[in-house]
């Protein structure tokens, strides 16, 4: 376990994927997140909950590169990758889903898939040029690819629909199998279950202790407090830009600062 | 066929092949990649400026017209450098536009800059002989075919139509390849498309520049056919006639893009010049812009996605059924 500031101990440390160090973004004289530190451990899933307005999108897309910090730094596997662009963080393994679905509607599930993976051969103008000979080999492999996570999730009879006609519940579940395609090494979910029927939502839960278990490290934002509960270790509570607490749910249940953080 | 008759056909047909192009240059860079460049005349008249100066051989002290850059290149490298400086052109407003703005700015953006770019034109005489613009314009193989009036203009018509060939198959490898998908990626989600890794900014550079160097392509084509070029020709309300047609024909869509150009700018512009003239002079050019207007809203308002919508691009999935049949 890991503490909130300053004193991450050696062996946490070492298993930290992901090490956010005085993070911070202000607009003006608002401060959005006031210096944030915390850790990112390994093959756990890491939940950052708090009221609404605590900051905790905005760690996220800083963290992603959606947003630029006014300070601090984002190790990623030991890299500074603060202040770096979307696609470049991306490129260093991180995927993320977003609070508001990402789709692309105007593609079919499977394309949605296919478009995941960067540096593929004929994703360039040079590649495309080169014709379909040039990339075809590269596209069955990861159309196999594509078929697993299809079939992993469920998802077969929706394969060749446009994203755009899915439910709000199947777009997430999209969104993390697109975010799979890349092989990450860190996954970030920005409120997965918000909008979710409660059937699909307990198929999104096992898919994620799945992904647990297969030892994908994740970072998620979540206000469903039973479904946090059930799934991540640590749990980081933020309020108003900073960090009250970190812990296991019973910890942090038992902690003054997070209750009148809640019932105020 | 009459004598008239194969002269008009010939030259709609050549209309239609530069619309076509055109159409298909604003396709990828709006079908396809969703930019919404509303300055995309002024790199078609690129084109046809930098081909008609290549053509017209050096300016010379006293001639009845003024331009820069005058030389006596042979065909077809007007017509290549007509492309080329479409793209430059795209190129540098395209680092204006498309790096940091979001796309309803870029909007505003690119239209300030065909209004701009036909103000510099038309102000400075020097340039491109200012709002006379440039004629007598020599027709490309002309003297070297020895074809008859009628008979050059079918040759035209064929020649247009092997390089609306040519830019088809061009555009066709791109949209076919993966690189298709990460532009329509770019166009439905940009931050999502930004978080999987690709680089938004290079993709919609590589679609604007494309699509300009298209539009320079076209507009050089039709000053070497019409041998005349005027900012009277290239007004920022004739980039909204291209946009009309994309809504009719479909967006996304090389097919539907090309049905646009023969309905809006060739079939419905054309045919309304047969309409017997009533009111004051001017009226029925003026009804002509409310028309396509009026289309471009029903169109939005009832057929969004055109007469020929962006097609569902069915993948074989090994060891799947296949599902799916609905529209987004």
């Amino acid at each position: 376990m890991t503490s909130v500031q300053g004193q991450r101990t050696t062996p946490a440390a070492q298993a930290a994927l992901l090490r956010v160090d005085d993070l911070a973004k202000s607009y003006g004289g608002v401060h959005a997140v006031a210096g944030v530190s915390f850790d990112v451990l390994r093959g756990r899933i890491t939940g950052l909950i708090g009221p609404n307005g605590a900051g905790k999108s905005t760690a996220l897309g800083m963290v992603a590169g959606a947003i630029k910090p006014s300070r601090g730094s984002v190790l990623l596997n030991g890299t500074n990758v603060a202040g770096w662009p979307s696609h470049k963080i991306a490129r260093r393994g991180l995927a993320r889903t977003f609070q508001q679905s990402s789709d692309f509607a105007g593609m079919t599930v499977t394309e949605n898939l296919l478009t995941a993976r960067y540096g593929q051969r004929g994703d360039t103008l040079r590649g495309a040029l080169l014709g379909r000979r040039y990339w075809r080999a590269e596209q069955e492999s990861l159309t196999a690819r594509a078929a697993d996570v299809i079939a992993r999730f469920d998802m077969a009879r929706m394969a060749n629909e446009f994203a755009g006609n899915l439910s709000g519940g199947q777009r997430r579940l999209l969104e993390i199998m697109r975010a799979l395609m890349t092989e990450p090494e860190i996954l970030l979910l920005d409120e997965p279950m918000a909008g979710v029927n409660p059937a699909l939502g307990e198929r999104i839960e096992d898919y994620l202790l799945q992904l647990k278990q297969d030892g994908l490290t994740m970072l998620m934002v979540e206000h469903e407090m039973a479904v946090v509960e059930r799934l991540c270790d640590p749990i980081i509570v933020m309020a108003q830009g900073e960090i009250l607490a970190e812990g296991t749910m019973e910890q942090i249940r038992s902690d003054q600062r997070v209750l009148d953080a809640y019932l105020n | 066929m009459s004598l008239a008759w194969s002269f008009y056909i010939s030259t709609v047909l050549v209309y239609l092949g530069v619309d076509v192009m055109a159409c298909w240059g604003l396709n990828l860079q709006y079908g396809y990649t969703g930019i919404l460049n509303f300055s995309f005349i002024i790199y078609q008249s690129a084109g046809a400026y930098v081909a008609a100066v290549l053509t017209l051989g050096p300016n010379t002290a006293g001639s009845f017209q003024q331009y820069i850059g005058g030389a006596n290149l042979p065909f077809p490298l007007p017509i290549i450098a007509g492309g080329i400086a479409g793209g430059l052109l795209s190129a540098v407003a395209g680092v204006i536009a498309l790096r940091r703005l979001r796309s309803d700015y870029q909007a505003m953006v690119f239209l300030v800059i065909s209004l701009i770019a036909t103000a510099v034109v038309t102000s400075d005489v020097g340039l491109f002989n200012g709002p006379a613009g440039l004629s007598l314009i020599p027709q490309p193989l002309s003297t070297a075919l020895n074809l008859s009036l009628v008979g050059y203009r079918w040759f035209y018509v064929g020649l247009t139509a092997v390089i609306c060939l040519i830019i088809y198959a061009f555009l066709r490898l791109i949209t076919s390849a993966p690189l298709g998908r990460s532009l329509r990626a770019v166009r439905d989600h940009e931050q999502g498309a930004a978080a999987l890794g690709k680089n938004v900014t290079g993709l919609r550079m590589t679609s604007f520049v494309i699509g300009g160097v298209i539009a320079g392509i076209s507009g050089a084509v039709l000053v070497e056919f019409i041998s005349a070029w005027s900012p009277g020709g290239w007004l920022y309300q004739e980039t909204f006639v291209l946009f009309t047609a994309l809504i009719v024909g479909g967006t996304a869509n090389n097919a539907g893009a090309a049905l646009g150009a023969l309905l809006v700018p060739v079939a419905f512009l054309e045919g309304s010049r047969f309409l017997p003239q009533f009111g004051p002079p001017g009226l029925i050019d003026a009804l002509q812009w409310v028309a396509v207007g009026l289309m471009a809203l029903i169109f939005v308002w009832f057929w969004p996605r055109g007469l020929l919508p962006e097609r569902r691009r069915i993948i074989k999935l090994p060891g799947l059924p296949q599902a799916g049949t609905g529209q987004p």
